[in-house]
Protein backbone atom coordinates (compact mmCIF):
# COMPACT_ATOMS: atom_id res chain seq x y z
CA UNK A 1 0.00 0.00 0.00
CA UNK A 2 2.56 2.42 1.04
CA UNK A 3 4.65 1.25 -2.40
CA UNK A 4 1.88 2.03 -4.52
CA UNK A 5 1.14 5.66 -2.26
CA UNK A 6 5.11 6.29 -2.98
CA UNK A 7 4.47 5.36 -6.66
CA UNK A 8 1.36 7.59 -6.99
CA UNK A 9 2.74 10.93 -7.97
CA UNK A 10 5.13 8.93 -11.27
CA UNK A 11 2.03 7.42 -11.83
CA UNK A 12 -0.62 9.86 -12.03
CA UNK A 13 1.81 11.92 -14.15
CA UNK A 14 2.10 8.98 -16.46
CA UNK A 15 -1.63 8.64 -16.98
CA UNK A 16 -1.63 12.43 -17.66
CA UNK A 17 0.59 12.08 -20.43
CA UNK A 18 -0.57 8.97 -22.18
CA UNK A 19 -4.34 10.85 -21.93
CA UNK A 20 -2.31 14.00 -23.86
CA UNK A 21 -0.65 11.21 -25.90
CA UNK A 22 -3.92 9.86 -26.86
CA UNK A 23 -5.78 13.17 -26.93
CA UNK A 24 -2.74 14.67 -29.82
CA UNK A 25 -3.26 11.15 -31.31
CA UNK A 26 -7.09 10.67 -31.94
CA UNK A 27 -7.94 12.97 -34.36
CA UNK A 28 -4.64 11.98 -36.98
CA UNK A 29 -5.38 8.52 -36.34
CA UNK A 30 -9.32 9.40 -37.05
CA UNK A 31 -8.04 10.41 -40.49
CA UNK A 32 -6.26 7.69 -41.60
CA UNK A 33 -9.21 5.79 -40.44
CA UNK A 34 -11.99 7.70 -42.55
CA UNK A 35 -9.48 7.70 -45.57
CA UNK A 36 -10.45 4.13 -46.21
CA UNK A 37 -14.27 4.46 -45.56
CA UNK A 38 -16.67 3.24 -47.71
CA UNK A 39 -18.86 5.70 -47.29
CA UNK A 40 -19.09 9.28 -48.32
CA UNK A 41 -19.47 10.66 -45.02
CA UNK A 42 -17.07 10.35 -42.52
CA UNK A 43 -19.09 9.28 -39.79
CA UNK A 44 -18.99 6.08 -37.27
CA UNK A 45 -19.56 2.99 -37.36
CA UNK A 46 -17.63 2.57 -40.48
CA UNK A 47 -19.76 -0.75 -42.17
CA UNK A 48 -17.17 -1.09 -45.59
CA UNK A 49 -13.72 -0.26 -46.12
CA UNK A 50 -12.16 0.50 -49.66
CA UNK A 51 -9.94 2.51 -51.41
CA UNK A 52 -11.49 4.19 -54.04
CA UNK A 53 -11.19 7.71 -52.28
CA UNK A 54 -7.26 7.34 -52.90
CA UNK A 55 -8.11 6.44 -56.47
CA UNK A 56 -10.62 9.01 -57.20
CA UNK A 57 -8.10 11.58 -55.60
CA UNK A 58 -5.35 10.59 -57.49
CA UNK A 59 -7.26 10.51 -61.27
CA UNK A 60 -8.53 14.64 -59.72
CA UNK A 61 -6.12 16.92 -61.46
CA UNK A 62 -7.03 19.51 -59.32
CA UNK A 63 -6.21 17.68 -56.28
CA UNK A 64 -2.73 16.62 -57.68
CA UNK A 65 -2.16 19.60 -59.46
CA UNK A 66 -2.53 21.48 -55.91
CA UNK A 67 -0.56 18.80 -54.45
CA UNK A 68 2.53 19.26 -56.86
CA UNK A 69 2.45 23.14 -56.74
CA UNK A 70 2.93 22.78 -52.98
CA UNK A 71 5.22 20.09 -53.46
CA UNK A 72 7.45 22.23 -56.05
CA UNK A 73 6.92 25.30 -53.62
CA UNK A 74 8.25 23.40 -50.23
CA UNK A 75 11.33 21.81 -52.45
CA UNK A 76 12.23 25.63 -54.16
CA UNK A 77 12.03 27.32 -50.68
CA UNK A 78 13.84 24.40 -48.53
CA UNK A 79 16.65 24.96 -50.94
CA UNK A 80 16.75 28.69 -51.05
CA UNK A 81 15.89 29.56 -47.35
CA UNK A 82 18.79 26.82 -46.43
CA UNK A 83 20.99 28.17 -48.85
CA UNK A 84 20.36 31.83 -47.22
CA UNK A 85 20.53 30.29 -44.19
CA UNK A 86 24.04 28.96 -44.49
CA UNK A 87 24.80 32.48 -45.55
CA UNK A 88 23.47 33.78 -42.24
CA UNK A 89 24.89 30.93 -39.92
CA UNK A 90 28.40 32.09 -41.53
CA UNK A 91 28.10 35.51 -41.09
CA UNK A 92 26.89 35.32 -37.43
CA UNK A 93 29.60 33.07 -36.74
CA UNK A 94 32.14 36.00 -37.62
CA UNK A 95 33.72 36.83 -34.30
CA UNK A 96 32.92 40.68 -35.16
CA UNK A 97 30.14 42.14 -36.63
CA UNK A 98 28.67 45.67 -36.97
CA UNK A 99 25.43 45.69 -35.40
CA UNK A 100 25.07 42.45 -34.66
CA UNK A 101 21.59 42.63 -32.05
CA UNK A 102 20.21 44.52 -35.11
CA UNK A 103 21.04 41.47 -37.44
CA UNK A 104 20.06 38.59 -35.33
CA UNK A 105 16.51 40.32 -34.62
CA UNK A 106 16.25 41.47 -38.34
CA UNK A 107 17.09 37.98 -39.44
CA UNK A 108 14.49 36.10 -36.89
CA UNK A 109 11.66 39.04 -37.35
CA UNK A 110 9.77 36.50 -40.12
CA UNK A 111 9.19 34.18 -36.89
CA UNK A 112 6.87 37.29 -35.14
CA UNK A 113 5.68 39.10 -38.16
CA UNK A 114 2.10 37.89 -38.16
CA UNK A 115 1.61 36.10 -41.96
CA UNK A 116 -1.73 37.47 -42.14
CA UNK A 117 -0.17 41.43 -42.28
CA UNK A 118 2.88 40.02 -44.19
CA UNK A 119 -0.05 38.29 -46.94
CA UNK A 120 -2.03 41.57 -47.29
CA UNK A 121 1.05 43.84 -47.19
CA UNK A 122 2.49 41.59 -50.21
CA UNK A 123 -0.89 41.48 -52.06
CA UNK A 124 -0.18 45.52 -51.87
CA UNK A 125 3.36 45.35 -53.19
CA UNK A 126 2.50 43.43 -56.13
CA UNK A 127 -0.27 45.73 -57.22
CA UNK A 128 1.83 48.64 -56.62
CA UNK A 129 4.30 46.92 -58.71
CA UNK A 130 1.65 46.21 -61.45
CA UNK A 131 2.56 42.69 -61.50
CA UNK A 132 0.41 39.76 -61.26
CA UNK A 133 -0.81 37.43 -58.29
CA UNK A 134 2.05 34.36 -59.20
CA UNK A 135 3.52 31.56 -57.90
CA UNK A 136 6.68 33.46 -57.64
CA UNK A 137 5.48 35.82 -55.01
CA UNK A 138 4.36 32.81 -52.82
CA UNK A 139 7.65 31.62 -53.52
CA UNK A 140 9.55 34.27 -52.01
CA UNK A 141 6.90 35.19 -48.81
CA UNK A 142 7.96 31.48 -48.05
CA UNK A 143 11.65 31.94 -48.42
CA UNK A 144 11.45 34.63 -45.80
CA UNK A 145 9.56 33.23 -43.18
CA UNK A 146 11.21 29.50 -43.35
CA UNK A 147 14.63 31.81 -43.65
CA UNK A 148 14.86 31.83 -39.46
CA UNK A 149 14.21 28.36 -39.23
CA UNK A 150 17.02 27.51 -41.43
CA UNK A 151 19.29 29.49 -39.19
CA UNK A 152 17.90 28.49 -36.20
CA UNK A 153 18.76 24.80 -36.93
CA UNK A 154 22.14 25.18 -39.17
CA UNK A 155 23.74 27.94 -36.66
CA UNK A 156 23.78 26.03 -33.70
CA UNK A 157 25.40 23.11 -35.32
CA UNK A 158 28.19 25.51 -37.17
CA UNK A 159 29.15 26.77 -33.74
CA UNK A 160 29.27 23.64 -31.77
CA UNK A 161 31.88 22.48 -34.91
CA UNK A 162 35.37 21.94 -33.51
CA UNK A 163 37.63 25.20 -35.08
CA UNK A 164 40.67 22.67 -34.91
CA UNK A 165 39.05 20.22 -37.51
CA UNK A 166 39.15 23.52 -39.90
CA UNK A 167 42.35 24.77 -38.59
CA UNK A 168 43.74 21.22 -39.50
CA UNK A 169 42.47 21.60 -43.40
CA UNK A 170 44.02 24.88 -43.65
CA UNK A 171 47.63 23.91 -42.42
CA UNK A 172 47.20 20.70 -44.45
CA UNK A 173 47.24 23.50 -47.13
CA UNK A 174 43.26 23.90 -47.92
CA UNK A 175 41.93 27.32 -48.82
CA UNK A 176 39.10 28.91 -46.98
CA UNK A 177 36.88 27.81 -49.57
CA UNK A 178 38.23 23.97 -49.88
CA UNK A 179 38.69 23.62 -46.13
CA UNK A 180 34.87 24.87 -46.15
CA UNK A 181 33.71 22.73 -48.80
CA UNK A 182 36.02 19.65 -47.35
CA UNK A 183 35.79 19.92 -43.72
CA UNK A 184 32.58 22.56 -42.50
CA UNK A 185 29.90 21.38 -44.94
CA UNK A 186 30.11 17.76 -44.42
CA UNK A 187 30.14 18.01 -41.40
CA UNK A 188 26.87 20.49 -41.47
CA UNK A 189 24.86 18.22 -43.54
CA UNK A 190 22.68 16.77 -40.83
CA UNK A 191 21.46 19.95 -39.56
CA UNK A 192 20.88 20.49 -43.70
CA UNK A 193 18.59 18.17 -43.78
CA UNK A 194 16.24 19.16 -40.85
CA UNK A 195 16.66 22.85 -42.15
CA UNK A 196 15.72 21.49 -45.39
CA UNK A 197 12.81 19.53 -43.98
CA UNK A 198 11.78 22.50 -41.56
CA UNK A 199 11.46 25.17 -44.23
CA UNK A 200 9.58 22.51 -46.68
CA UNK A 201 6.54 21.62 -44.57
CA UNK A 202 6.68 25.44 -43.12
CA UNK A 203 6.04 26.07 -47.26
CA UNK A 204 3.88 23.23 -48.11
CA UNK A 205 1.57 24.23 -45.03
CA UNK A 206 1.04 27.66 -45.10
CA UNK A 207 -2.19 29.11 -46.31
CA UNK A 208 -1.76 32.80 -45.26
CA UNK A 209 0.66 33.93 -48.24
CA UNK A 210 -0.49 31.43 -50.97
CA UNK A 211 -4.03 32.39 -50.55
CA UNK A 212 -3.71 35.96 -51.05
CA UNK A 213 -1.21 35.23 -53.94
CA UNK A 214 -1.71 32.45 -55.32
CA UNK A 215 -3.36 33.11 -58.57
CA UNK A 216 -6.91 32.29 -59.41
CA UNK A 217 -6.72 28.64 -60.83
CA UNK A 218 -3.58 27.86 -59.37
CA UNK A 219 -3.98 26.90 -55.76
CA UNK A 220 -1.66 25.43 -53.40
CA UNK A 221 -2.32 22.36 -51.46
CA UNK A 222 -3.90 24.82 -48.69
CA UNK A 223 -5.91 26.59 -50.28
CA UNK A 224 -7.37 23.86 -52.40
CA UNK A 225 -7.70 21.84 -49.13
CA UNK A 226 -9.93 25.01 -47.87
CA UNK A 227 -11.94 25.55 -50.43
CA UNK A 228 -12.32 22.04 -51.22
CA UNK A 229 -13.61 21.27 -47.48
CA UNK A 230 -15.98 23.61 -48.08
CA UNK A 231 -17.42 20.88 -51.15
CA UNK A 232 -19.15 17.46 -49.47
CA UNK A 233 -18.11 16.08 -52.53
CA UNK A 234 -14.66 16.32 -51.85
CA UNK A 235 -14.06 16.09 -48.55
CA UNK A 236 -13.32 11.96 -48.84
CA UNK A 237 -10.51 12.42 -51.24
CA UNK A 238 -9.20 15.27 -48.97
CA UNK A 239 -9.08 12.82 -46.10
CA UNK A 240 -7.34 10.06 -48.23
CA UNK A 241 -4.50 12.68 -49.14
CA UNK A 242 -4.55 13.86 -45.70
CA UNK A 243 -3.87 10.23 -44.67
CA UNK A 244 -1.45 10.05 -46.79
CA UNK A 245 0.53 13.20 -46.10
CA UNK A 246 -0.47 12.43 -42.15
CA UNK A 247 1.25 8.92 -42.18
CA UNK A 248 4.55 10.39 -44.43
CA UNK A 249 5.28 13.18 -42.12
CA UNK A 250 5.66 10.76 -39.40
CA UNK A 251 8.09 9.01 -40.95
CA UNK A 252 10.05 11.18 -42.19
CA UNK A 253 10.39 13.15 -38.57
CA UNK A 254 10.75 9.56 -36.97
CA UNK A 255 13.44 8.54 -39.16
CA UNK A 256 15.14 12.14 -39.44
CA UNK A 257 15.32 12.56 -35.90
CA UNK A 258 16.24 8.48 -35.49
CA UNK A 259 18.96 9.42 -38.09
CA UNK A 260 20.34 12.57 -36.76
CA UNK A 261 20.71 11.19 -33.28
CA UNK A 262 22.76 8.50 -35.33
CA UNK A 263 25.13 10.29 -37.21
CA UNK A 264 25.28 13.17 -34.51
CA UNK A 265 26.33 10.12 -32.09
CA UNK A 266 29.40 8.91 -34.79
CA UNK A 267 30.29 11.92 -35.44
CA UNK A 268 31.05 13.02 -32.07
CA UNK A 269 32.62 9.14 -31.66
CA UNK A 270 35.13 10.31 -34.33
CA UNK A 271 36.15 13.06 -33.18
CA UNK A 272 36.79 11.75 -29.57
CA UNK A 273 38.24 8.76 -31.06
CA UNK B 1 46.08 40.90 -41.13
CA UNK B 2 45.39 38.35 -42.68
CA UNK B 3 43.04 37.15 -39.99
CA UNK B 4 41.72 40.38 -39.95
CA UNK B 5 40.70 40.15 -43.53
CA UNK B 6 38.78 36.89 -42.66
CA UNK B 7 36.95 38.00 -40.46
CA UNK B 8 35.44 40.73 -42.25
CA UNK B 9 35.14 38.64 -45.27
CA UNK B 10 33.00 35.84 -43.05
CA UNK B 11 30.42 39.15 -41.86
CA UNK B 12 29.56 40.13 -45.57
CA UNK B 13 27.74 36.33 -46.10
CA UNK B 14 25.22 38.08 -43.62
CA UNK B 15 24.29 40.57 -46.53
CA UNK B 16 22.32 38.60 -48.87
CA UNK B 17 19.90 37.11 -46.34
CA UNK B 18 19.58 40.16 -44.58
CA UNK B 19 18.92 41.71 -47.96
CA UNK B 20 16.18 39.53 -48.88
CA UNK B 21 14.26 39.79 -45.72
CA UNK B 22 14.99 43.52 -45.19
CA UNK B 23 13.04 44.05 -48.86
CA UNK B 24 10.34 41.37 -48.47
CA UNK B 25 9.37 42.62 -44.97
CA UNK B 26 9.88 46.75 -45.40
CA UNK B 27 8.37 46.88 -48.87
CA UNK B 28 4.79 46.00 -47.11
CA UNK B 29 5.13 47.41 -44.02
CA UNK B 30 5.97 50.60 -46.18
CA UNK B 31 2.52 50.50 -48.47
CA UNK B 32 0.64 49.49 -45.72
CA UNK B 33 1.76 52.55 -43.88
CA UNK B 34 1.11 54.68 -47.15
CA UNK B 35 -2.27 52.99 -47.41
CA UNK B 36 -3.37 53.58 -43.56
CA UNK B 37 -2.74 57.26 -44.28
CA UNK B 38 -4.92 57.40 -47.47
CA UNK B 39 -1.73 58.45 -49.64
CA UNK B 40 -2.78 55.61 -51.72
CA UNK B 41 -5.66 53.76 -52.01
CA UNK B 42 -7.79 51.17 -54.07
CA UNK B 43 -11.13 52.68 -54.07
CA UNK B 44 -11.43 53.34 -57.62
CA UNK B 45 -11.99 57.42 -58.52
CA UNK B 46 -11.52 57.74 -54.04
CA UNK B 47 -8.77 60.58 -53.36
CA UNK B 48 -5.90 60.62 -51.82
CA UNK B 49 -4.20 62.49 -49.28
CA UNK B 50 -2.41 62.70 -45.80
CA UNK B 51 -5.33 61.63 -43.44
CA UNK B 52 -5.84 60.59 -40.05
CA UNK B 53 -9.33 59.00 -40.56
CA UNK B 54 -8.60 55.63 -40.29
CA UNK B 55 -6.63 55.26 -37.88
CA UNK B 56 -8.46 57.82 -35.48
CA UNK B 57 -11.84 55.55 -36.59
CA UNK B 58 -9.68 52.46 -35.41
CA UNK B 59 -8.50 53.80 -32.25
CA UNK B 60 -10.51 56.65 -30.40
CA UNK B 61 -13.78 55.80 -32.43
CA UNK B 62 -16.55 55.43 -29.76
CA UNK B 63 -17.57 51.42 -29.62
CA UNK B 64 -15.30 50.68 -32.87
CA UNK B 65 -16.27 47.40 -33.80
CA UNK B 66 -12.55 46.40 -34.99
CA UNK B 67 -11.20 47.73 -32.02
CA UNK B 68 -13.52 45.83 -29.63
CA UNK B 69 -12.73 42.64 -32.04
CA UNK B 70 -8.89 43.27 -31.30
CA UNK B 71 -9.80 43.37 -26.99
CA UNK B 72 -11.71 40.66 -27.48
CA UNK B 73 -8.73 38.69 -29.70
CA UNK B 74 -6.11 39.65 -27.42
CA UNK B 75 -8.08 37.97 -24.32
CA UNK B 76 -9.02 35.18 -25.71
CA UNK B 77 -5.11 34.72 -27.06
CA UNK B 78 -4.57 35.36 -23.29
CA UNK B 79 -6.51 32.57 -21.99
CA UNK B 80 -5.66 30.05 -24.59
CA UNK B 81 -1.44 31.04 -23.82
CA UNK B 82 -2.02 30.29 -20.63
CA UNK B 83 -3.89 27.19 -20.47
CA UNK B 84 -1.43 25.95 -22.74
CA UNK B 85 1.44 26.67 -20.86
CA UNK B 86 -0.46 25.43 -17.15
CA UNK B 87 -1.36 22.04 -19.38
CA UNK B 88 1.78 21.52 -20.89
CA UNK B 89 3.90 21.72 -17.61
CA UNK B 90 3.06 18.31 -15.95
CA UNK B 91 3.44 16.42 -19.37
CA UNK B 92 7.29 18.46 -19.49
CA UNK B 93 7.99 17.68 -15.82
CA UNK B 94 7.06 13.82 -16.26
CA UNK B 95 9.37 13.73 -19.06
CA UNK B 96 12.19 15.84 -17.27
CA UNK B 97 11.93 13.90 -14.02
CA UNK B 98 10.64 10.73 -14.06
CA UNK B 99 10.61 9.29 -17.72
CA UNK B 100 14.09 8.43 -17.59
CA UNK B 101 16.06 6.49 -19.72
CA UNK B 102 12.94 6.77 -22.34
CA UNK B 103 12.36 10.64 -22.24
CA UNK B 104 13.69 11.58 -25.60
CA UNK B 105 11.53 8.95 -27.22
CA UNK B 106 8.39 10.23 -25.13
CA UNK B 107 9.23 13.81 -25.87
CA UNK B 108 9.51 12.90 -30.10
CA UNK B 109 6.03 11.16 -29.43
CA UNK B 110 4.80 14.36 -28.33
CA UNK B 111 6.33 16.37 -30.83
CA UNK B 112 5.61 14.66 -33.76
CA UNK B 113 1.86 15.63 -34.05
CA UNK B 114 2.94 19.24 -34.38
CA UNK B 115 4.84 18.16 -37.53
CA UNK B 116 2.48 16.89 -39.43
CA UNK B 117 0.02 19.59 -41.39
CA UNK B 118 -1.29 22.05 -39.01
CA UNK B 119 -4.00 22.53 -41.32
CA UNK B 120 -5.43 18.84 -42.08
CA UNK B 121 -5.21 18.74 -37.92
CA UNK B 122 -7.52 21.86 -38.23
CA UNK B 123 -9.87 20.00 -40.72
CA UNK B 124 -9.45 16.75 -38.88
CA UNK B 125 -11.69 18.53 -35.95
CA UNK B 126 -13.57 20.62 -37.92
CA UNK B 127 -14.83 17.84 -40.57
CA UNK B 128 -14.26 14.23 -38.54
CA UNK B 129 -14.26 14.70 -34.93
CA UNK B 130 -16.62 18.24 -33.96
CA UNK B 131 -19.08 18.05 -36.57
CA UNK B 132 -22.80 16.67 -36.42
CA UNK B 133 -21.75 13.12 -37.46
CA UNK B 134 -18.28 13.24 -36.14
CA UNK B 135 -16.61 11.10 -33.90
CA UNK B 136 -17.32 13.11 -30.25
CA UNK B 137 -20.75 13.10 -31.13
CA UNK B 138 -21.04 9.35 -31.71
CA UNK B 139 -18.90 8.64 -28.63
CA UNK B 140 -21.17 10.85 -26.44
CA UNK B 141 -24.14 9.02 -28.08
CA UNK B 142 -22.67 5.53 -27.76
CA UNK B 143 -21.81 5.86 -23.76
CA UNK B 144 -25.60 7.29 -23.02
CA UNK B 145 -24.36 11.14 -22.06
CA UNK B 146 -26.31 12.62 -25.30
CA UNK B 147 -29.57 11.61 -26.80
CA UNK B 148 -28.75 9.31 -30.17
CA UNK B 149 -28.69 11.92 -33.59
CA UNK B 150 -28.24 14.97 -31.09
CA UNK B 151 -25.38 16.67 -31.30
CA UNK B 152 -23.90 19.08 -28.64
CA UNK B 153 -25.14 22.44 -30.12
CA UNK B 154 -21.33 24.34 -28.73
CA UNK B 155 -18.84 21.73 -29.83
CA UNK B 156 -18.27 23.38 -33.37
CA UNK B 157 -18.46 27.35 -34.64
CA UNK B 158 -17.94 28.32 -30.74
CA UNK B 159 -15.35 29.46 -28.72
CA UNK B 160 -14.77 25.86 -27.09
CA UNK B 161 -13.61 24.83 -30.49
CA UNK B 162 -11.25 27.33 -31.31
CA UNK B 163 -10.37 27.36 -27.75
CA UNK B 164 -9.56 23.50 -28.02
CA UNK B 165 -8.11 23.53 -31.95
CA UNK B 166 -5.32 25.58 -30.82
CA UNK B 167 -5.16 24.41 -27.18
CA UNK B 168 -4.60 21.15 -29.44
CA UNK B 169 -2.11 22.34 -31.79
CA UNK B 170 0.39 24.39 -29.47
CA UNK B 171 0.62 22.14 -26.56
CA UNK B 172 3.40 20.17 -28.31
CA UNK B 173 5.28 22.69 -28.97
CA UNK B 174 4.93 24.40 -25.61
CA UNK B 175 5.91 21.18 -23.57
CA UNK B 176 9.28 21.75 -25.38
CA UNK B 177 11.17 24.95 -23.74
CA UNK B 178 9.86 23.75 -20.38
CA UNK B 179 11.07 20.22 -20.94
CA UNK B 180 14.41 22.06 -21.68
CA UNK B 181 14.73 23.99 -18.73
CA UNK B 182 13.50 21.17 -16.17
CA UNK B 183 15.88 18.83 -17.54
CA UNK B 184 19.25 21.12 -17.72
CA UNK B 185 17.86 22.50 -14.22
CA UNK B 186 20.86 21.17 -11.44
CA UNK B 187 19.20 18.49 -9.83
CA UNK B 188 21.46 18.81 -6.58
CA UNK B 189 19.45 21.74 -5.75
CA UNK B 190 16.32 19.99 -5.24
CA UNK B 191 18.50 16.87 -3.22
CA UNK B 192 19.38 20.25 -1.27
CA UNK B 193 15.91 21.55 -0.55
CA UNK B 194 15.28 17.82 0.54
CA UNK B 195 17.80 16.99 2.83
CA UNK B 196 16.90 20.47 4.40
CA UNK B 197 13.64 19.35 5.92
CA UNK B 198 11.23 20.24 2.63
CA UNK B 199 8.72 18.01 1.79
CA UNK B 200 8.40 17.15 -2.20
CA UNK B 201 5.77 19.74 -2.90
CA UNK B 202 7.83 22.40 -0.72
CA UNK B 203 10.67 21.42 -3.23
CA UNK B 204 8.97 21.56 -6.08
CA UNK B 205 7.00 25.30 -4.83
CA UNK B 206 10.74 26.68 -3.69
CA UNK B 207 13.08 25.42 -5.80
CA UNK B 208 11.58 23.55 -9.04
CA UNK B 209 9.50 26.06 -9.96
CA UNK B 210 11.20 28.84 -9.42
CA UNK B 211 13.71 27.90 -11.59
CA UNK B 212 11.83 26.85 -14.14
CA UNK B 213 9.96 30.14 -14.60
CA UNK B 214 12.32 31.05 -17.87
CA UNK B 215 10.95 27.62 -19.87
CA UNK B 216 7.57 28.86 -18.42
CA UNK B 217 7.42 32.37 -19.75
CA UNK B 218 8.89 31.09 -23.12
CA UNK B 219 6.37 28.38 -23.49
CA UNK B 220 3.70 31.32 -23.09
CA UNK B 221 5.59 33.61 -25.05
CA UNK B 222 5.72 30.86 -27.90
CA UNK B 223 1.83 30.77 -27.89
CA UNK B 224 1.32 34.49 -27.44
CA UNK B 225 2.85 35.84 -30.13
CA UNK B 226 1.71 33.81 -32.78
CA UNK B 227 -1.88 33.66 -31.80
CA UNK B 228 -2.39 37.47 -31.99
CA UNK B 229 -2.43 36.81 -35.33
CA UNK B 230 -4.50 33.61 -35.84
CA UNK B 231 -7.18 33.64 -38.24
CA UNK B 232 -6.94 29.78 -39.80
CA UNK B 233 -8.74 28.11 -36.93
CA UNK B 234 -11.37 30.82 -36.96
CA UNK B 235 -12.10 30.52 -40.23
CA UNK B 236 -12.71 26.35 -40.13
CA UNK B 237 -14.11 25.86 -36.68
CA UNK B 238 -15.45 29.32 -35.74
CA UNK B 239 -18.98 31.05 -36.20
CA UNK B 240 -19.65 34.23 -37.83
CA UNK B 241 -19.81 35.52 -34.35
CA UNK B 242 -16.52 34.95 -32.90
CA UNK B 243 -13.70 35.16 -35.41
CA UNK B 244 -10.39 37.00 -34.20
CA UNK B 245 -8.71 39.88 -35.25
CA UNK B 246 -6.70 38.43 -38.24
CA UNK B 247 -9.75 37.05 -39.76
CA UNK B 248 -11.30 41.35 -39.85
CA UNK B 249 -7.76 42.23 -41.76
CA UNK B 250 -8.53 38.55 -43.96
CA UNK B 251 -12.38 40.05 -44.63
CA UNK B 252 -10.75 43.92 -45.96
CA UNK B 253 -8.34 42.86 -48.49
CA UNK B 254 -11.10 39.39 -49.11
CA UNK B 255 -14.72 39.68 -50.24
CA UNK B 256 -15.55 43.62 -49.07
CA UNK B 257 -12.14 45.18 -50.15
CA UNK B 258 -11.21 48.58 -48.29
CA UNK B 259 -7.41 48.36 -48.27
CA UNK B 260 -6.77 51.54 -46.28
CA UNK B 261 -9.00 50.47 -43.23
CA UNK B 262 -7.75 47.27 -43.84
CA UNK B 263 -3.98 48.69 -43.88
CA UNK B 264 -4.65 50.01 -40.16
CA UNK B 265 -5.31 46.97 -38.81
CA UNK B 266 -2.69 45.40 -40.30
CA UNK B 267 0.03 47.61 -39.25
CA UNK B 268 -1.88 47.40 -35.82
CA UNK B 269 -1.60 43.97 -35.78
CA UNK B 270 2.12 44.26 -36.68
CA UNK B 271 2.90 47.10 -33.60
CA UNK B 272 1.60 44.89 -31.20
CA UNK B 273 3.23 41.92 -31.79
CA UNK B 274 6.72 43.88 -32.10
CA UNK B 275 5.76 44.99 -28.68
CA UNK B 276 5.04 41.78 -27.00
CA UNK B 277 8.28 40.60 -28.79
CA UNK B 278 10.57 43.52 -27.21
CA UNK B 279 8.44 42.98 -24.47
CA UNK B 280 9.43 38.82 -24.03
CA UNK B 281 12.38 38.70 -26.65
CA UNK B 282 15.21 37.89 -23.55
CA UNK B 283 13.32 35.02 -22.72
CA UNK B 284 12.99 33.53 -26.22
CA UNK B 285 16.42 32.18 -25.84
CA UNK B 286 17.77 31.64 -29.56
CA UNK B 287 21.27 31.33 -28.86
CA UNK B 288 22.10 33.96 -32.13
CA UNK B 289 23.32 36.75 -29.81
CA UNK B 290 26.77 35.59 -29.72
CA UNK B 291 29.46 34.70 -32.66
CA UNK B 292 31.59 31.51 -32.53
CA UNK B 293 33.99 32.23 -29.44
CA UNK B 294 36.96 30.27 -30.63
CA UNK B 295 36.64 31.25 -34.56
Amino acid sequence: MSALWRRLPTLSLAAYYWLFVLFLFVPLFAIVVFAFNASPIPTLPIHALSMQWFTRAFDDAELTGALLRSAAIGAATGLAATALGIMASIGLSARRLRLRAVVVAVILLPLVVPYISLAVGMLIVLQELSLELSLWAVFIGHVVIALPFAVLVVFPRLRSLDPAMVEAARDLGAGEIAAFNLVTLPLLVPSLISSFLICFITSFDEFAIASFLAPPGQPTYPVFLYAGSRTPGLLPELIAIGSLIIVFSIVVVVVAEGGRRYIERRLVGEVEA
Amino acid sequence: MVTLRLRVGRGVFIVPPLVVVLLVLIGPVILLSLYSLNLRTNIPFAPTGLSYDNWQDFLRGPGNPFRNRFVYSMEFTLVVSIATTVAAYPLAYYLAFHARRFRYTLLLLLIVPFFTSYLLRVVAWSDVMLNENGVVNQVLWAIGVQPRGVGVGWLLYSNFSIFLVLFYSWIPFVALPIFAVLENMDRSLIEAARDLGAGPLGAFARVTFPLSLPGVISAFVFVLIPTTGEFITPLYVGGPYNQLFGNEIQAFFGNSPNWNYGAVLAISLIAVVLVLTLLFGRFLNTDLREGVATA
